[in-house]
């Protein structure tokens, strides 16, 4: 199934959840927002999670200066220009406005103000300590209060926990799905695919398992085995392909659609042991030690991550990993760190490239050079 | 009083704020080596805890780098010395034995040269943080800054940081600590939103930092030495206020509009770290307030009532200086007032609350909430209620290359400024320091031809 077919599916899926009377939240897909919430209130959570294009990036310049994040700059270009397989937008009922970052911030006010989606808040502190766990709280009951308001019921915390619950269980058969040993591409097509749905397409998921895990790839001796750590590979995009058409094998997603995603879960216990689902949320964003949001230690967490998940794949496989740093241009989180993050890398011994880029066509050509480059240097 | 003594009076306390902006480096090296106080590097206009402890100086990172300086500015200074700011004959003396007959001009150019030298800086500054791994997509403001930080970050026993909403930002304080030999840095969380008990988070990460300055001062927190720095900081404050609202919107100016701009100028660049004295800051701000209206009360200046008044902003994270001076040779008059539209010129509530720290997290959430905002319809609302309260014919946004937060507002505001004020307005790109001015004039000239 391509990306278009890919599209026309979840446009009918979309309709027919609406028509059950289910309302859709949109929001731009990082980590940290508590899609459990929105579910255990009976919406129907919906990640931006599209690559953009010429025309999407172009259609944004109305809005916002063109030295934004493409990335978000085509989120906006989405709603201003709604491509045919993009239908399903009109079906957004409220879109969040949160602070991964001002560029999160600047398109989803954009994305709610002209294209009139009501508007929900749900912001983060950057640093991480017990104040700003505390502040993520705060920021959960507002953000509840806000759903109750539009359902007209309380969201009960029993509710709540299923969908936690829920989640977890699905976070963790992705996470079983990622340890799969199979081409970057297939891995990438289903976890899009299974991000985009969510729980719903757990049966789904879990026959692509089984499917794949009796079809791995048995000699990947001449595979350039690599790491996508940055910016998200999102739906539509070449990137892969690109990798793939140089030798390289993407093993795996450093990233929010990726393992950013799918290793923040808990353990049975923990979630059998603790009474208030709020702060299982609480818990997770604690624990979210790799995401690009917060300071200050985001750049060593990021370089420990990276190094370890080396070196347990060196011993695994024997296989030197390489690692890419996907820049989408202007993101403030990867671009400011880029430098030092591949300087520190570098220095330990790991191959890295910094791979910036935009969604422009012209670009491709650039991108696949350096690619080759890359992956024969190394 | 002759007219060439009226002339160095009624800008002495700016030559004094001038001369201490410029001569920050042997003033901190007396500081640091001599009377062994400890260095906070500091920016934007959160430096005030820093002046809870006297042992700390808080430092706006430009600071601590030799400046070229016009040579009667160095003169004025080594007369200061000698007779005493205070002193304005000896002054005058002094420059009349330097044989200097045209001191109006003198003046214009001593100012000039005060903003020539500091952006001559930035822009090295600028250089030095993309050859060391700010990638060159960042605004003005944050490669500076880390260039700062690189070639006199050593200077500082610590770094202050507060968390705004640019993430840029705060990921640039972060990039601080790849650094070598960077100094320890002391994190403030604002919150982003005023929910739940925020406020009170607020006060307890402000105590936190608190307790990280007492550790480097090795002194107890006082806070009646805090409480005493927020009444400077009020009247600070007030004098700013007055120079913004009394003076800018007046029809007659104490200057030249040109260096009027600049005086704003000045202020904003000062106003960060108060020159790291906050008593003779708010001492010279009065002076400078007291100097002004002297001088429009006797009449002398020049009749500006009929030069259509343009609100630059942003210009804090950077903007070509050379646009009022354009302005000005097109008929215009250009005013500054980037800390009043964040909120920033507003009074430290210590009247009302008891608990300095507390009063300080009400003006940092009010700033944060209502100036700066967690989106871009409120600080569209800023910019605009400051558009509206100086009465301003034109609006000039700077939009900063790489700027991913405050330039993403210009589409809002161009709107709502049409829509609800009827004025023009206009945006400037702006990447680095003299590299377009050429446009800029262009851009300025047909802007200004709306005026005529
Ligand atoms: S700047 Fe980076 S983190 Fe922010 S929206 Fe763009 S890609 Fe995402
Ligand atoms: S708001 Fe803009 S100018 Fe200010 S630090 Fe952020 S990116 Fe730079």
């Amino acid at each position: 199934m391509d990306n278009l077919e890919l599209l026309s599916e979840y446009t009918l899926f979309l309709k027919e959840e609406k028509q059950k009377g289910k309302k859709v939240v949109a929001f731009i897909s990082h980590d940290n927002i508590p899609e459990e919430l929105l579910d255990a209130a009976g919406f129907i959570p919906l990640r931006l999670m599209f690559a953009g294009n010429d025309e999407l990036m172009d259609a944004s310049h109305d809005y916002l200066s063109p030295s934004t994040c493409a990335f978000a700059q085509s989120c906006i270009g989405l709603f201003s220009t709604k491509p045919n397989h993009f239908r399903f937008l009109d079906l957004v009922d409220y879109f969040i406005v949160s602070n991964h970052c001002v560029s999160d911030i600047c398109a989803s006010e954009i994305i709610s103000k002209y294209f009139n989606i009501p508007r929900l808040n749900f912001y983060l502190s950057y640093t991480k300590n017990e104040n700003s766990l505390k502040y993520f709280k705060f920021e959960l009951l507002d953000f509840k209060d806000q759903l109750e308001k539009i359902i007209g019921i309380e969201i009960k915390n029993e509710a709540l926990m299923d969908s936690i619950k829920k989640y977890n269980n699905f976070k963790k058969k992705l996470l079983e799905f990622n340890n799969l040993n199979i081409r970057g591409s297939e891995k990438l097509r289903i976890l899009q695919k299974a991000i985009l749905y969510g729980p719903i397409f757990l049966p789904e998921l879990e026959s692509y398992t089984l499917k794949f895990s009796e079809n791995q790839i048995q000699n990947s001796k001449d595979l350039k085995d690599v790491i996508i750590t940055g910016c998200s590979v999102f739906l539509n995009d070449y990137l892969i392909e690109l990798i793939e058409e140089a030798g390289g094998n993407v093993i795996s997603f450093d990233t929010w659609i990726g393992n950013n995603y799918y290793y923040q879960i808990f353990e049975e216990t923990v979630i059998n042991l603790t009474k208030n689902p709020f702060d299982l949320l609480v818990r997770r964003f604690e624990n979210n030690l790799y995401g690009d949001h917060s300071v200050p230690n985001f750049l060593e967490n990021k370089v420990s991550q990276i190094e370890k998940i080396c070196q347990n794949y060196l011993e695994k496989t024997g296989k030197k990993l390489r690692i890419i740093n996907h820049i989408i241009k202007f993101c403030d989180h990867i671009s400011l760190m880029s430098a030092y993050l591949k300087e520190q890398l570098q220095e330990k011994g790991f191959p890295v490239l910094n791979l910036e880029r935009d969604y422009s066509r012209a670009n491709r050509g650039q991108l696949s050079t350096r690619i080759e480059a890359f992956l024969e240097m190394v | 009083m002759s007219l060439m003594a009226d002339e160095i009076v009624r800008f002495s306390s700016l030559l004094r704020i001038a001369f201490n902006l410029l001569t920050g480096r042997d003033y901190l090296k007396r500081k640091k080596f001599r009377e062994k106080k400890k260095l906070i590097s500091v920016a934007l206009p959160f430096s005030d805890i820093v002046y809870g402890f006297p042992d700390l100086v808080p430092v706006f990172p430009i600071r601590t780098h030799v400046f070229k300086m016009h040579k009667y500015l160095q003169y004025l200074g080594s007369g200061a010395n000698i007779f005493g700011w205070k002193n304005v004959s000896n002054f005058l003396g002094f420059l009349k034995n330097l044989g200097i007959g045209d001191i109006n001009k003198i003046i214009d150019e001593i100012i000039d040269n005060v903003i020539d030298a500091v952006n001559e800086k930035y822009n090295e500054m600028y250089d030095i943080g993309i050859e060391n791994g700010i990638p060159s997509d960042f605004c003005y403001g944050i490669k500076s800054l880390y260039g700062m930080h690189v070639s006199k970050g050593k200077n500082y026993d610590a770094i202050l940081n507060y968390t705004i909403r640019c993430s840029a930002w705060n990921k640039y304080h972060e990039s601080l600590k790849t650094i070598n030999n960077t100094s320890k840095q002391i994190w403030i969380d604002i919150p982003p939103r005023n929910v739940g008990d925020a406020l009170e988070l607020l006060v307890n990460n402000l105590y936190d930092g608190i307790s990280e300055l007492e550790k480097i001062s090795g002194n107890t927190y006082d806070s009646n030495i805090l409480r005493n720095h927020f009444k400077v900081a009020n009247e600070i404050r007030r004098s700013y206020k007055s120079i913004l609202y009394e003076i800018s919107t007046s029809d007659f100016y104490p200057c030249n509009p040109a260096t009027f701009s600049e005086i704003l100028v000045i202020l904003n660049n000062s106003f960060q770290d108060y020159n790291s004295n906050a008593i003779r800051y708010r001492d010279n701000m009065t002076a400078l307030v007291h100097e002004i209206k002297e001088r429009i009360r006797n009449k002398i200046g020049m009749d500006v009532s009929n030069m259509p008044r343009i609100l630059i902003t942003p210009m804090f994270g950077g903007w070509e200086p050379k646009t009022h001076e354009i302005i000005y040779e097109l008929g215009g008059r250009a005013l500054y007032a980037d800390w009043d539209v964040l909120l920033l010129l507003e009074d430290i509530p210590i009247e009302k609350i008891s608990d300095p720290v507390e009063a300080y997290a009400h003006y940092l959430m009010n700033a944060t909430t209502n100036g700066i905002g967690c989106d871009n319809n409120t600080l569209t609302d800023s910019y605009f209620r400051i558009a509206e309260k100086l009465n301003v014919d034109g609006l000039i946004f700077i939009q900063l290359f790489g700027c991913h937060s405050v330039s993403n507002c210009y589409p809002m505001l161009k709107e709502k400024i049409r829509r609800e004020l009827e004025i023009p307005s206009m945006a400037l790109t702006f990447n680095k320091i003299g590299e377009n001015v050429e446009q800029v004039k262009t851009r300025l000239g047909a802007f200004m031809e709306m005026f005529r």
